[in-house]
């Protein structure tokens, strides 16, 4: 058996969790599943790759950093990215989703979400159009780091920017009291007003570190794959099933649900075949549902 | 002067379907106000509304002087006014250290230390608790909890809703020593109380609410012996 599925799995079920982190905030905090997600996942790439365009026009070709396939300007876009899709998603809270949320129905949200999702999404093809683009088109070697497995040092750099982009959240939210009280107003809403919570600071911070990291997920796709309107869409279910999977609420849980499910299509289309990968996350997601319903962090309400 | 006002408060979940309906009551610096009444009489949702978790329809708050009875709820804590809810008064996944922490989120962030050391100084226990989860502690650990972090923002007035339902005989005695002593530190405290005997007996002054209303007004002393109260709530209590 070829072991090269690990870093594979390694490195789309990493992609995976940072982008269900988002996913898992805004469910436990927010009260709805986020079908927009993968959306804003999709336009922090399509923002980025503006902003890297924008700064070659400006300082002209920059070369890559090392043996890596991107220089600092996409760096520099990256934060930009984050910041611009952060802004996105203040606006379609505040255009739409808010509005909807305080007439307390949640199943009126997730629709509105979904519709806020193809209204992005069509507004990327109409822009963009769906032909695929890339931040660079340098081809990378991959090298052979024993067992059969062979690794790009832009795959080894992008894990090593998740475990720190997970690191760094997961301190945020245990030591930080903006933290402190995105995990207060999830666990009970009306206890967190009465102890002083601004709840709208709150719901600003979920969007704005759930959009940000959807945004460096989708760049870590746009670079390691490429960027099309539709890349969000079709990592929904799995980041979706690694939300659950890790437990709602949880960020270690939705980064390890990822990690779970990265893996496990990995191993699929090795062992089974191809076509069966997107069948994978949906029969965890079931498996899960029927003998965890919690999820592996996720706690039973009290 | 009161320093909580409450004027004719209108309030309810629903619009149209006001549960407190032309509710008066008011509370002096470092007295001990009870509001008792029978079940259903509103009490509980008429110290939420004051609080800011049941939205107000008519009436007036107003908290020494100042008008917050359209204010959202974490303003009005900021404004001095703390409220312990009856149930769910705990955040469970939150270890007893960080229940404290997050309320300091209103304060400076140098006091924060120091007034959560004052808390575990007044409720030793939570201190030798202070790494467990909440959502362990027991029923009477829990309340103490609870209004620990309600103390923790030096609050002007504090209001519970029926901080003994639920606890043992023994717990419901510490609960009223410590809001007794609590009072004695200066701090007004607004109590809503099923448990009228054990209210009364800290009480300065007390209301009995029917039907969303301020039906009668009293020494809390005094009340306990007075016919009317007896026929509008206390009655049927005492006889059981």
């Amino acid at each position: 058996m070829n072991l090269q599925f690990i870093v594979d799995g390694l490195i789309s079920g990493s992609l995976i969790g940072l982008g269900s982190i988002g996913i898992t905030l805004t469910y436990s905090i927010l009260r709805f599943s986020n079908f927009a997600h993968g959306d804003l996942m999709a336009w922090g790439a399509y923002g980025t790759l503006a902003v890297v365009g924008g700064v070659g026009a400006l300082v002209g070709g920059v070369a890559p950093i090392g043996p890596l396939s991107f220089g600092w300007p996409l760096i520099l876009a990256t934060l930009a990215g984050m910041a611009m899709t952060a802004c996105l998603a203040l606006l379609l809270d505040w255009l739409l989703l808010a509005r909807l949320r305080e007439q307390g129905q949640s199943i009126i949200v997730v629709m509105a979400s979904f519709g806020a999702s193809m209204a992005l999404r069509s507004l990327l093809e109409f822009i963009f159009t769906s032909s695929p683009l890339y931040y660079s088109r340098g081809i990378q070697m991959a090298m052979p780091v024993g067992f059969g497995i062979r690794i790009t040092p832009d795959q080894i750099v992008l894990l090593g920017v998740t475990t720190l982009l997970v690191t760094a959240m997961h301190l945020f939210m245990s030591r930080s009291q903006t933290g402190r009280e995105m995990r207060a107003y999830s666990q009970n809403p009306a206890l967190a007003r009465v102890v002083g919570i601004d709840v709208t600071r709150v719901v600003r911070a979920t969007w704005v570190i759930g959009a940000s990291l959807a945004c460096a997920a989708g760049v870590m796709v746009g670079i390691l794959v490429q960027i099309r309107p539709l890349m969000g869409l079709d990592l929904l279910l799995p980041m979706f099933a690694a939300a659950i999977l890790g437990g709602i609420g949880s960020v270690p849980g939705a980064v390890l649900g990822g990690l779970i499910i990265g893996l496990s299509e990995a191993a699929a289309v090795q062992l089974i075949g191809a076509e069966w990968r997107a069948a994978v996350a949906f029969a965890i997601l079931m498996a899960v549902l029927l003998v965890r319903p919690v999820g592996l962090f996720g706690r039973a309400e009290r | 002067m009161s320093i909580l006002d409450v004027r004719g408060l209108v309030a309810g979940y629903e619009p149209g379907l006001s549960i407190v309906k032309d509710a008066s009551i008011h509370a002096d610096e470092g007295e001990i106000v009870v509001i008792l009444g029978p079940n259903g009489a509103g009490k509980s949702s008429l110290i939420k509304a004051v609080a800011g978790l049941v939205p107000i329809t008519g009436g007036l708050v107003l908290l020494d002087g100042q008008d917050i009875t359209h204010g959202a709820a974490y303003l009005r804590v900021r404004q001095g006014l703390a409220f312990v809810p009856q149930t769910e008064n705990v955040f469970p996944q939150m270890t007893v250290d960080e229940n404290l922490r997050v309320a300091g989120g209103v304060l400076a962030r140098d006091t924060v230390g120091p007034r959560i050391d004052e808390t575990y100084a007044m409720f030793p226990d939570l201190a030798r608790q202070r790494r467990l989860a909440a959502g362990s502690l027991s029923g009477g650990q829990r309340q103490m909890l609870a209004v620990g972090r309600a103390l923790i923002v030096h609050p002007r007035v504090l209001m519970l809703d029926e901080p003994s339902a639920g606890l043992s005989p023994k717990f419901v005695e510490m609960v009223f020593a410590r809001l007794a002593e609590i009072r004695r530190a200066g701090l007004t405290i607004v109590l809503v109380e099923q448990n009228a005997r054990a209210a009364l007996a800290i009480g300065d002054r007390a209301y009995i609410l029917v039907e969303g209303r301020a039906a009668h007004e009293g020494r809390a002393a005094a009340l306990w012996d007075d016919p009317l109260v007896a026929e509008l709530y206390l009655g049927q209590r005492r006889a059981s």
